[in-house]
């Protein structure tokens, strides 16, 4: 019997933003318009707080995709949809 | 001739994690959150401050101010009492086991297994029997068999019925079993030995009141007195003073098959809903099922704050039907007293295959059901256990995305 297994996990992304984080280019694909932005904060109460800033894009190529950068040290971004 | 076998002060030793934590002071199992406030069992350190078990945590507090309170691990203990009934049943024993710590078994039925060359010996019995209150010459082997088994220091008493036996185990101090044989012997045991029988268990007090301090006191007594001032109640202690106790019902020894979910974020609510329909989901698909129903499960769980909470769920018919499972177990998940770090499900007893129910009327749908699950059984064997999954929404309201939804095994 297999493990019950999470959907949605963040994939690593290749992003390109300007200087006030946001993204320009996803994956080598351009960003046509940005439809949304938040923050999420949570689990601030536990040893492994969540940072991150969630931008939902339009690209080019017509694809809606919605990605974050975590804003804490590491910083990477990632693809969640 | 049965055999009692007692490990005293079972559950606090278990919840306490040793004897050593006991040793240090007055001690008590704490009441279970949600349930009567009663200590459990003592240490003997409190019973010297005149703390008992079942007492008000109130009054227990007022007797003996530096009592620790030790939260109850309901869960630990019945695995580990599970444990030493598969060891006492790997001597051979048919063992019946109303209360952790407390083990009853007929030794007759081992005496030609353990007892040596003593029980082919007629001559032996005969003597033993001759002799009033002699052991017979067999026990001493099936006890030491016992004793290897279990490999735990335990108070081992024997009698012809099994309050005798209990009352020998509660006596015996030695590596040496006690044989309490039958009225004459009990006479001189306190009626506080009742206590240990729930069903006679509030007479102690009112019999202390009336100057009855003894069995033999009790047994001096005519059983119409008794019965008229005590009830149904006053017979079965007057029965038990007499050294009568009903037949031993041993326990049908099966396999174990449970399924456990760590809950990272301690859940509570709703979550925790969707974690029970998960267990149900992982505990139907154990291909050890074997297509079985299920009569009683217990739902356990790990507490956030310690201790640990358990609950036996006996179904009203034997079934497989995940959704009467989860409304069934759903009811008793919402007595959970804190969120859960972990929550178990184990099947204690399986119905028959297939329960037999049958639909009044007919309307395909059972027929549907069947081809569906053929397909997903043929899926699987095809393709692999992860051929037929469903998505299931674990906290859908979470801001976070990957915390909103699982992939589980579909089940039908």
């Amino acid at each position: 019997m297999t493990s019950p297994r999470r959907l949605n996990v963040p994939l690593p992304a290749t992003v390109r933003a300007d200087p006030r984080g946001r993204p320009l280019a996803v994956d080598g694909r351009a960003v046509d318009a940005v439809r949304e932005s938040w923050v999420v904060e949570d689990r601030w109460w536990t040893d492994a707080p969540l940072r991150r800033r969630y931008w939902e894009v339009v690209t080019t190529r017509g694809d809606l995709l919605v990605l974050f950068r975590e804003l804490d040290q590491v910083g990477g971004w990632y693809r969640q949809r | 001739m049965v055999v009692a076998v007692l490990l005293p002060r079972f559950e606090l030793v278990i919840a306490a994690g040793g004897r050593e934590v006991l040793a240090r002071g007055p001690a008590a199992l704490a009441p279970e959150p949600g349930r009567e406030q009663r200590v459990g069992e003592v240490s003997s350190s409190a019973e010297a401050f005149g703390v008992h078990a079942g007492m008000r945590l109130g009054e227990a507090l007022a007797r003996c101010p530096s009592l620790a309170l030790i939260p109850p691990d309901p869960m630990g203990v019945a695995d580990a009492w599970d444990k030493v009934l598969a060891r006492l049943e790997s001597a051979g024993a048919a063992v019946e086991s109303e209360a952790p710590g407390l083990a009853f078994f007929d030794a007759a039925a081992l005496a030609r297994l353990h007892g040596g060359r003593a029980a082919d010996d007629p001559a032996a019995a005969l003597r033993a029997r001759m002799s009033a209150g002699g052991a017979p010459p067999w026990l001493a082997g099936v006890v030491t068999a016992v004793r290897a088994a279990l490999r735990l220091p335990a108070r081992i008493g024997a009698g012809p019925s099994r309050f005798c036996a209990l009352a020998g185990a509660v006596r015996a101090r030695s590596r040496r079993a006690e044989l309490v044989d039958g009225a004459a012997a009990l006479a001189g045991e306190p009626v506080a030995l009742l206590r240990r029988r729930p069903e006679v268990e509030a007479l102690v007090r009112p019999l202390e009141r009336l100057g009855i301090g003894t069995l033999g006191q009790l047994a001096a007594l005519e059983r119409p007195v008794v019965a008229d001032r005590f009830g149904r109640a006053g017979e079965l202690a007057y029965d038990l003073a007499l050294g009568r106790d009903s037949e031993l019902k041993p326990r049908q020894p099966g396999e174990v098959l449970e399924e456990v979910l760590e809950l990272p974020e301690s859940a509570s609510g709703v979550q925790l809903g969707r974690a029970l329909v998960l267990l149900v989901d992982k505990l139907l698909a154990r291909r050890e099922r074997d297509g079985r129903t299920l009569r009683a499960v217990v739902l356990g769980a790990r507490l956030v704050e310690g201790g640990t909470w358990r609950e036996r769920v006996v179904f009203r018919e034997p079934l497989a039907d995940a959704t009467r499972m989860r409304l069934a177990l759903g009811q008793k998940l919402v007595m959970l007293p804190a969120p859960a770090e972990s929550l178990r499900l184990t099947v204690e007893r399986f119905g028959a295959v297939s329960a037999g129910a049958h639909a009044l009327f007919d309307d395909g749908s059972a027929q549907r059901t069947a081809r569906m699950r053929e397909a997903i059984r043929q899926a699987r064997a095809v393709a692999g256990p992860e051929a037929a999954l469903r998505v299931l929404e674990v906290d859908p309201d979470s801001r976070v995305p990957e915390r909103q939804a699982v992939l589980a095994p579909y089940e039908l």
